[in-house]
């Protein structure tokens, strides 16, 4: 069994369903990458398998190694090794970030009331930090505040890199970012890829596939409309280069019509993609 | 336990003339004592003589003269207690402790006695140095016939602290006081006198605390802050009443001088409901007021602050950031007036006000005003409310931090602005460390 399995997932926000029956299994030692179109639901899949409260599971199932995710509170999902890289990280006036990664890490590593000793952190940090060549003063700014979109993204990077996580959703990592910085990111998650020897999972969100010829993904999966219509190989986020989501939106229509039945409809979208 | 207290009936102009007797006071202090019980018995309550003031405060049925006077016989139990508080603070140039109205320790270092600093109970500085206490006690910056409460201050005040700092010394060290009420059913009317004299620097952090059983108790208490040219002060009142307190209609009021500068710190922790005036009258040229403020409601507490910024003197400056926290059912009212008196040109008037709101049963109001009368100045005031950003929350759950950390750490951002201008370390961790106790 797959560390991370999710079945049937639907989703909704208030009366707005997004998800619509995703199927998913990712292990930890293995690179997926979801590619879409804007709306097709992929933020909503890492924010839902974090635990966001904003978004309510309506049906389907998640397990993570065996246990039910969708019964955890989102800081125990963090402590059991998952993790998100959000795309539009929050600020929070008069928290400094070294604070802030302080009460994560510890609680990441099983402290309970206490935190993990200052000194320890300190090294810690240091050491994070000048191997993803941040900023020295980011720890004794405020958490996200003030800082750049590439500040922002580099900081969530920061925060995987600290907390090692087993599985990593990466929501948008790469958009707004130029190739040079997108390149750096690729190059720090596949470092934490290399360094983890298997242990940790991850699964890319993307709109662009120019971050997949960084990462070179072992699974790509192609969602559209709340469903994961299409999943293959690394050769997947270029055949959608030539292609354009125009035509997954086309082909996933015809053979809409032609099954009619919504479960149908993804299983025959898989084999329809294959052919093709 | 009610030890101590003279007459569980309440008071009459006999207990004046008991205290005074006890204090062995001179004639002159009695007869101010008695002329202010005159005024409590003459004048209304505060709400009827200050109506836009005391509109958000309900105050019920209280009357303030069926409380009995504290005795002055607290035990040691208790001091040990407040001692804990004034050694989290850290080092210090001298220390008073105050039982139930009466003196119970004092201490004074040599490096500040030596400077000819007085620092000592009020009812001794009556008795031992009457030529300043006559002259500045209830006079000129906190007079006994403002409200019927004032008056039943200026009539029963007990304990009290009168710290005097000759023209140019410089106390590096706080001095602190604690006071601390222990009798149910009682009142206590703590009084602070403080001059500082030309060009002298001191620093005095106050502790007040209470019992947290048995009847409601009673405080109402005066500070006044006498700033000479060029004097620098900072002040700290900081308290930790038990929830039976009603601490209504207290006065922390500071008259700057020419060049004098001020920095206060007010913090409202505790009590079942709390109305305490925080002002700063510059009168002097060039004098700064810098005021913070930090209050935080639980339960059912209710906490009013009412700040003024008055500039009297061109060229004076104040600064003025509370921030407030509201939890459960509790209900805070701030209000700030910025005044600027015409004349009082090139002046620096700032003011913020920030709440936040915890749940959703509790509630803050924010009630900025300004009265310019002058047309060549900075004047700036802004308040916001917010609430507990679930967003925010979810943002640290997702790292691993419990919900209850999440919304302490919040909270503690919160008040980070404030806590980062308090200039000693060991006075931030002991808020901080109060704060989270407040979040549980």
């Amino acid at each position: 069994m797959a560390d991370l399995d999710i079945r049937d997932l639907h989703v909704q926000v208030e009366e707005k369903v997004i998800l619509k029956g995703v199927n998913l299994q990712l292990s930890a030692g293995e690179i997926h990458a979801i590619m879409g179109p804007n709306g097709s639901g992929k933020s909503t899949l890492a924010n839902v398998l974090m635990g966001n409260p904003f978004y309510q599971v309506t049906s389907g199932e998640v397990f993570y190694k065996g246990e039910d995710l969708l019964a955890m509170a989102p800081d125990e999902r963090a402590r059991k090794g998952l993790f998100i890289a959000f795309q539009y990280p929050v600020s929070i006036t008069g928290v400094t970030m070294a604070s802030f990664l302080r009460a994560a890490v510890s609680a990441r590593r099983g402290y309970k009331q206490e935190l993990m000793p200052v000194s320890e952190f300190q090294k810690l940090l240091r050491s994070k930090i000048e191997a993803l060549k941040i900023d020295p003063e980011v720890p004794g700014r405020y958490v996200n505040d003030g800082f750049s979109g590439g500040e922002k993204k580099r900081a969530e990077i920061l925060q995987m890199a600290l907390l090692e996580p087993q599985i990593a959703f990466m929501d948008e990592t790469d958009s707004g970012l130029d190739i040079d910085s997108v390149k750096v990111v690729a190059d720090s998650i596949l470092r934490m890829y290399d360094e983890a020897r298997g242990g940790m999972g991850v699964l890319v969100i993307t709109h662009y596939s120019r971050i997949l010829q960084f990462l070179r993904p072992h699974h790509v999966h192609i969602m559209y409309d709340g469903r994961i219509v299409v999943s293959g190989g690394p050769e997947l986020a270029e055949e959608l280069e030539q292609h354009g989501y125009e035509g997954i939106r086309q082909q996933f229509e015809v053979v809409a019509s032609e099954v009619q039945e919504e479960g149908a409809v993804r299983r025959a979208g898989k084999v329809f993609w294959v052919v093709h | 336990m009610a030890s101590g207290s003279p007459g569980a009936a309440g008071m009459t102009r006999k207990t004046v003339e008991a205290l005074s007797a006890r204090m062995r006071e001179p004639d002159w202090a009695l007869t101010r004592r008695l002329a202010a019980w005159d005024a409590f018995e003459q004048l209304p309550m505060p709400q009827v003589t200050h109506p836009e003031k005391w509109r958000r405060t309900d105050l019920g049925d209280l009357d303030p003269g069926a409380f009995c006077l504290v005795g002055g016989t607290g035990d040691t139990a208790q001091m040990r207690f407040i001692g804990t508080i004034a050694r989290e603070v850290g080092e210090r140039a001298g220390l008073i402790t105050h039982l139930d109205g009466s003196l119970a320790a004092i201490e004074l270092m040599a490096e500040a006695a030596q400077q000819g600093v007085l620092f000592s109970d009020l009812a001794t500085a009556v008795r031992e140095h009457p030529d300043l206490v006559r002259d500045y006690l209830m006079t000129t910056v906190a007079p006994p016939d403002e409200h019927r409460l004032r008056a039943l201050h200026s009539a029963l005040w007990t304990g009290g602290t009168f710290l005097y700092v000759p023209k140019g010394a410089e106390v590096v060290l706080p001095l602190m006081s604690q006071t601390w009420l222990g009798a149910p059913g009682c009142a206590l009317f703590p009084h602070t006198l403080l001059i500082a004299e030309e060009g002298s620097s001191v620093t005095l952090i106050e502790l007040f605390a209470s019992t947290g059983d048995g009847p409601r108790t009673l405080s109402s208490g005066a500070v006044e802050l006498i700033l000479r040219a060029g004097a620098r002060v900072q002040y700290a009142a900081v308290q930790e009443w038990g929830l039976p307190m009603w601490e209504v209609g207290s006065l922390i009021r500071a008259h700057l001088a020419r060049d004098a500068s001020l920095r206060s710190l007010v913090v409202a922790l505790g009590g079942g409901l709390v109305k305490v005036d925080v002002e700063s009258q510059l009168l002097g040229p060039g004098a700064s007021s810098e005021m913070l403020g930090v209050y935080f409601g639980t339960g059912g507490q209710q906490v009013n602050l009412h700040t003024l910024q008055e500039h009297q003197a061109p060229s004076t400056s104040s600064d003025l950031l509370y921030r407030g926290a509201v939890k459960d059912t509790a209900r805070a009212v701030f209000s700030g007036l910025i005044r600027v008196d015409p004349g009082a040109q090139k002046t620096n008037a700032f003011q913020v006000n920030r709440n936040l709101i915890l749940s959703r049963g509790a509630r803050s109001d924010s009630i900025p005003m300004l009265e310019i009368m002058a047309d060549d100045l900075r004047c700036t005031h802004g308040s916001a409310t917010s609430h507990l950003d679930d967003e925010q929350i979810f943002y640290l759950m997702s790292r691993g931090i419990s919900r209850k950390r999440a919304a302490f750490m919040i909270v503690e951002g919160f008040f980070a602005d404030v806590f980062d201008r308090i200039p000693r370390e060991r006075v931030r961790s002991y808020l901080r460390a109060r704060v989270a106790e407040k979040m549980i």
